[in-house]
């Protein structure tokens, strides 16, 4: 065997590995797409698994759109992605500049406090949290979504870390120029960490996207559904078709998955950045 | 805001350094003129009060609740340490711990061992691999909700799992698994830890990345082959990611809900209640807040323990090429 043919056979051996893996991964949506567009008449389960649609229907995607408020789910999510993730952002950015470029008295005391809540586990919080939340009178609204969600250590962390790379002279000079405190951030700091801006901007929006549990706890009207909600409500219907549930879940997760993949390139860099530091 | 790497605390140490040594070198540090006294904590405002009204006041009522008995509509009722008493005799509870466990055994290896052989896979230089990340980061980007939709067409009577296992022959009838009492538990492992590894892997992708690459080509000099390399090299270098991911497999572990909620509600028999399930349903279903409260505390005790367990074992094995 030639160099080059063991070069090329090992490399072929490769792509089926990786291939094989994926198959792994993406498999189960895979059937989830194939049984989304089945004809009522092809079985959606059977030995051997029968899985290209013949012919591809939309029955089902129009089912699951008209059985439950599709469009007002995902007009919901717009809403708290839009919200939450911009406002997630500044309020980590406002906290991480100080914590990052000025000395001031409870600057560690600060930094702590935030970075202790990463400790605080998600469930044991959910109920003190709901509460607390319904003391407030934010129970069954927008705001009793929004709020919690807008602080995050990993965001203060982040930017922190990145704020602390603009060197100081950038900053006096401004300063020298007679620019005030919010004109540097807005004009200096944050162009600055663009790059971890999107991390946080990709990594929200797939939060927010995917966020199940503490609305279902803060929400009573379904009106105010997101998404990820609002097909667990499809599952719980009785009488719906596996087709239409597998429908409803492709329309659910599209949007996230485009989105993921237009900005996928920069995830490895954000990870390197959150892990390493 | 929970994204999977917010539960990563690693990086704590160096920024801060940083910052101080620039500090020492600036005549005023960090005060500039025209700059007030108040102007840094007028910056953090939003943050603390968020931090005040949804971790700090929330932490303090669960710590308070847990001393009372309450209804949530009734006046709470006083009642001392009965909560945690309460604990020590509720059957519930300990299979819900120790299906918890189980959870943290069986997902060690999806999370921790398999994902450092996808990384040093993934971080080949071959055309396309870039493709092939994204496609296995793929799961962690949908919602838990869809993941436990798609895997219901798996796990059916009638499904891919059953067909391949009978197929090959490893079974005789094809099992119905999340209603079996024996195979719910591990179905859910095998959903939770594909749903997370693509996190795991591009942590140890991001360590992989780190490690010199002439350090390689040295051994392969040497004649190394492809499993004393991964052994000799890559493994010592990535055990600070090692700890990482140790840490987050364990809060992550003990804390499965979700899946749970979707895909069992704790059943068949109990079999898949976990802790974190248990708490919910006591507070949102049966509305025992004081006790809900109190199974709280003991799985946030029983992390902190886990977290600090972890950092010492792990601690002062770090090494440096």
């Amino acid at each position: 065997m030639t160099p080059k043919l063991a070069f090329w056979l090992r490399r072929a051996g490769m792509y089926v590995l990786l291939t094989a893996i994926a198959l792994v991964f993406v498999g189960p949506f895979l059937i989830l797409l194939s049984a989304a567009f089945k004809p009522a008449g092809q079985a959606v389960f059977s030995f051997p698994p029968d899985i290209i649609p013949r012919p591809p229907v939309l029955t089902w995607v129009k089912e699951a759109w008209t059985t439950i408020p599709y469009l007002s789910y995902l007009l919901n999510s717009v809403i708290y992605v839009g919200v939450m993730v911009p406002a997630h952002i500044i309020v980590s950015a406002l906290c991480a500049y100080p914590l990052a470029q000025a000395n001031f008295r409870g600057k560690n005391l600060i930094f702590f406090a935030i970075l202790s809540t990463m400790f605080l586990p998600g469930e044991v919080m959910l109920l003190p949290r709901f509460l607390v939340v319904s003391q407030l009178g934010m129970a069954d609204t927008y705001a009793g979504v929004i709020l919690p969600g807008l602080l995050s250590a990993f965001g203060i962390f982040l930017l922190r870390q990145t704020f602390a790379g603009v060197p100081r002279e950038v900053i006096d000079a401004a300063r020298t120029d007679g620019c005030h405190e919010l004109r540097i951030f807005w004009h200096v700091m944050l162009p600055a960490a663009r790059p971890t801006l999107a991390i946080l901007g990709i990594f929200g929006f797939i939060s927010v996207w995917n966020s199940f549990i503490w609305p279902m706890v803060v929400l009573k009207d379904s009106a105010m559904y997101p998404i990820a909600l609002g097909i667990s409500y499809l599952a719980g219907v009785t009488g719906t078709d596996v087709r239409s549930l597998a429908a409803g879940t492709v329309i659910s997760i599209l949007p996230v998955v485009i989105f993921f993949m237009i900005m996928q390139r920069h995830v490895l860099e954000g990870m390197r950045g959150a892990v390493k530091g | 805001m929970a994204t999977h790497v917010q539960e990563s605390h690693a990086p704590s140490a160096a920024p801060m350094r940083r910052g101080r040594k620039r500090n020492v070198r600036a005549p005023q540090p960090g005060r500039l003129p025209g700059q007030r006294w108040y102007t840094p904590y007028l910056f953090s405002l939003p943050a603390l009060i968020l931090f005040g009204v949804f971790f700090a006041w929330p932490a303090v009522t669960a710590i308070q609740l847990s001393f009372f008995k309450w209804d949530a509509i009734s006046q709470p009722i006083f009642v001392g340490l009965d909560n945690f008493a309460r604990l020590a005799s509720d059957d519930r509870f300990w299979t819900g711990l120790g299906n918890s466990l189980l959870f943290l055994v069986g997902m060690f290896p999806l999370l921790v061992v398999i994902p450092l052989l996808l990384a040093v896979l993934l971080n080949q230089k071959l055309p396309g691999i870039k493709t092939f990340r994204m496609l296995y980061y793929l799961p962690v980007v949908t919602s838990m909700v869809a993941v436990g939709v798609a895997w219901e067409y798996v796990f059916n009577q009638q499904g891919v799992l059953n067909w391949i296992l009978t197929g090959f022959g490893i079974l005789d009838q094809p099992i119905q698994y999340l209603l079996d009492p024996v195979w719910a538990l591990p179905a859910l492992v095998l959903v939770e830890g594909w749903k997370s590894m693509g996190v795991f892997m591009m942590v140890y992708l991001a360590g992989l990345q780190t490690i010199p690459t002439n350090l390689y080509e040295a051994a392969k000099v040497d004649g190394a082959s492809a499993w004393h390399r991964l052994r000799h090299i890559t493994v010592p270098l990535i055990v600070p990611y090692i700890a990482v991911t140790l840490t987050m497999e364990m809060l992550e572990a003990m804390q499965v809900f979700t899946s749970v909620y979707v895909m069992t509600q704790g059943g068949p028999q109990d079999s898949t209640l976990t802790l974190g399930y248990y708490i919910w349903s006591a507070a949102f279903q049966k509305y025992d807040m004081g006790y809900a409260s109190a199974m709280g505390l003991v799985l946030w005790i029983l992390l902190v323990l886990m977290a600090l367990a972890n950092y010492r074992i792990t601690k002062g094995r770090t090494v440096t090429p």
